[in-house]
């Protein structure tokens, strides 16, 4: 499989665990690791899986390394027909109204592009007692087999 | 030979500065010196005992001691154990990253009275730092002066009921402290309206979860800036909230003039308003939550005064500084991230165009760092913390330096 992974980040959580996926992944899978912020709109490929892992900041926000990527595709507001995404996100239920609110905007901001989700959205709490990527690796696992159904194996 | 860079202070903006050092120069030969016998500073003993969630960053810096060949120099103070120069000396690059943590004061008299403390007073005594004074009787009415993060995490600790503090890693002396408190009503102030307020939002939010609590907000106001109608909006929201025993009060736009009392201690606090007139609020104690300064052991205003480029944090060739210590003490946790990746550039590129120099000895110019608290040592103290930890609790923190050496420098028990 050929998976773009990005990362949208504020204090580097979001990066660290995106780069322990890749790890975990690129045995087996074709995986380019970048941020969010260094991912244009129209790099989307409806060849490759894109794994996202988002954190939330603030009040519910996307987290600052998301925010340009948000802005521009709302922006040039391209059809994402075609392309496929799986998201994870990281929150804190200590601020429960907005918890994981960063990962659900993204999620809903691609989908009403025309892309299409693949797997469930999984969140970790950090607030929790589980570890990040104990909940992240087999999610990783189980949505790339997802996703060689939907795109197809040697995508 | 790779070049080595020193550190001062291991909290989360030097750990985030050795982070996007070694991400880029993975064989730099890096140490993180910090005063105490522990690492991570604000994290561990600034962010609040109730906000573990906050504390995650740790997993990130754990890893530049476990893989990515970081360095702990625990309990050595550079400016007296070691003197800055023979820092300088050892290593290509120094960074001063040691925070501000001695409390900036309010000015005004009357601050000498009994019940008037300031807010890093109480919060290293709450996250049981080492060096912090025992925790005050605060009395039944206090009122805290200040609007910033840290204001919040003092009225929102004093506020919780004991349930309310579990999963925390508050210790046992401060959690019964706070039990048997018998505080009745919490009044905060700002000098600026409501709009200015420098807390965020989501903590206003995170206020409306607390059970014991009645809270009022007067006079939040209005404003045009996005950023103080979210403030003022958080503030609406909280109005009114509970009917607990535990009364709170938001008050804006009111500047202290004069702290009063009898036999020496606070009894009442005067405003002046911004239409000039004076107003007074009753108390048993009063906490200042007002920022934070230098504790002036490394001459921070003279290396400002005569940094080459202080905006990009530069104070002299191989003299550098980031985070709170560079910009005062403005900013949060990723604020400093930033900060510190681009001074982490800065100094690669520095590294880079300087003259090729004799190979600088780095940490073995100091064979007596051989008695510093490595981070092995950190690590035998950080599973003992958890290890010890109560039911509702995530860690009970060693709150003196001596339990923490005896613990860093156990002896590991040899097999027979």
């Amino acid at each position: 499989m050929n998976i773009m992974l990005l990362y949208g980040t504020e204090t580097g959580n979001a990066e660290m665990l995106a780069e322990d996926i890749m790890a975990e992944l690129e045995g087996e899978h074709a995986v380019e690791c970048r941020n969010l912020s260094d991912f244009a709109p129209d790099e989307f490929d409806a060849g490759r899986l894109h794994m996202i892992v988002c954190s939330t900041y603030g009040d519910g926000e996307l987290p600052a390394s998301a925010q340009p990527f948000a802005a521009a595709l709302k922006a040039a507001s391209p059809s994402l027909s075609g392309v496929h995404f799986a998201i994870f996100g990281l929150g804190d239920s200590e601020y429960e109204e907005t918890f994981n609110f960063g990962s659900k905007g993204l999620a809903e901001l691609l989908a009403a592009h025309g892309a299409k989700q693949v797997g469930e959205r999984l969140t970790h709490d950090a607030s929790g007692s589980d570890m990040a990527e104990d909940l992240a690796f087999p999610w990783a696992a189980q949505t790339v087999a997802l996703a060689e159904e939907a795109i197809g194996e040697n995508a | 030979m790779s070049r080595a860079v020193a550190i001062v202070g291991s909290g989360p903006s030097g750990c985030y500065l050795a982070q996007a050092l070694l991400k880029a120069t993975p064989d730099l030969r890096l140490d993180l010196v910090d005063r105490l016998p522990v690492p991570y500073g604000l994290v561990r003993y600034g962010v609040a005992a109730d906000h573990q969630g906050t504390k995650g960053v740790i997993r990130q810096f754990e890893r530049l001691f476990e893989r990515q060949g970081a360095g702990f120099v625990g309990n050595v103070a550079v400016g007296e154990d070691v003197s800055l120069d023979d820092l300088r000396e050892a290593y290509d690059a120094v960074v001063l990253a040691a925070g501000l943590s001695a409390d900036q004061a309010l000015g005004i008299p009357g601050e000498e009275l009994e019940g008037v403390y300031r807010a890093g007073r109480l919060t290293r005594a709450l996250y049981e730092h080492p060096d912090a004074e025992p925790l005050p009787g605060l009395g039944r009415r206090v009122v805290i002066m200040g609007n910033g993060n840290v204001a919040i995490d003092l009225l929102r600790l004093l506020a919780k009921t004991p349930d309310e503090l579990a999963g925390s890693d508050l210790g046992p002396g401060p959690s019964a402290w706070l039990a048997a408190s018998g505080i009745e009503e919490i009044e905060i102030v700002g000098r600026s309206p409501a709009a200015a307020a420098k807390f965020d939002a989501v903590m206003i939010r995170e206020l409306a979860k607390l059970a014991g609590v009645a809270i009022r907000v007067v006079d939040a106001g209005a404003s045009d800036d996005p950023e103080g109608a979210k403030t003022i909006a958080a503030l609406e929201a909280i109005d009114g909230h509970g009917s607990g025993s535990r009364r709170i009060t938001f008050r804006f736009g009111l500047t202290p003039v004069e702290l009063a009392g009898a036999d020496g201690r606070v009894g009442e606090i005067r405003f002046v308003d911004g239409s000039g007139d004076v107003t007074s609020l009753p108390c048993s104690a009063f906490i200042t939550a007002i920022g934070f300064d230098d504790e002036g052991v490394l001459p921070r205003d003279a290396l400002l005064g005569s940094a080459a480029d202080r905006e990009a944090g530069v104070l002299a060739p191989g003299l550098y500084a980031t985070g709170w210590f560079r910009r005062g003490p403005q900013g949060t946790i990723p604020d400093n991230r930033a900060d510190a990746q681009l001074l982490a550039a800065r100094i690669l590129a520095d590294l880079e165009t300087g003259a090729a120099p004799a190979a600088k000895p780095g940490r073995d110019a100091f064979p007596e760092w051989a008695g510093a608290v490595g981070y092995q040592g950190w690590k035998r103290i950080d599973a003992a913390e958890i290890a010890a930890a109560p039911e509702n609790r995530c860690r009970v923190k060693i709150n003196s330096r001596d339990a923490m050496l005896a613990l860093a420098f156990q002896e590991e028990e040899c097999p027979r």
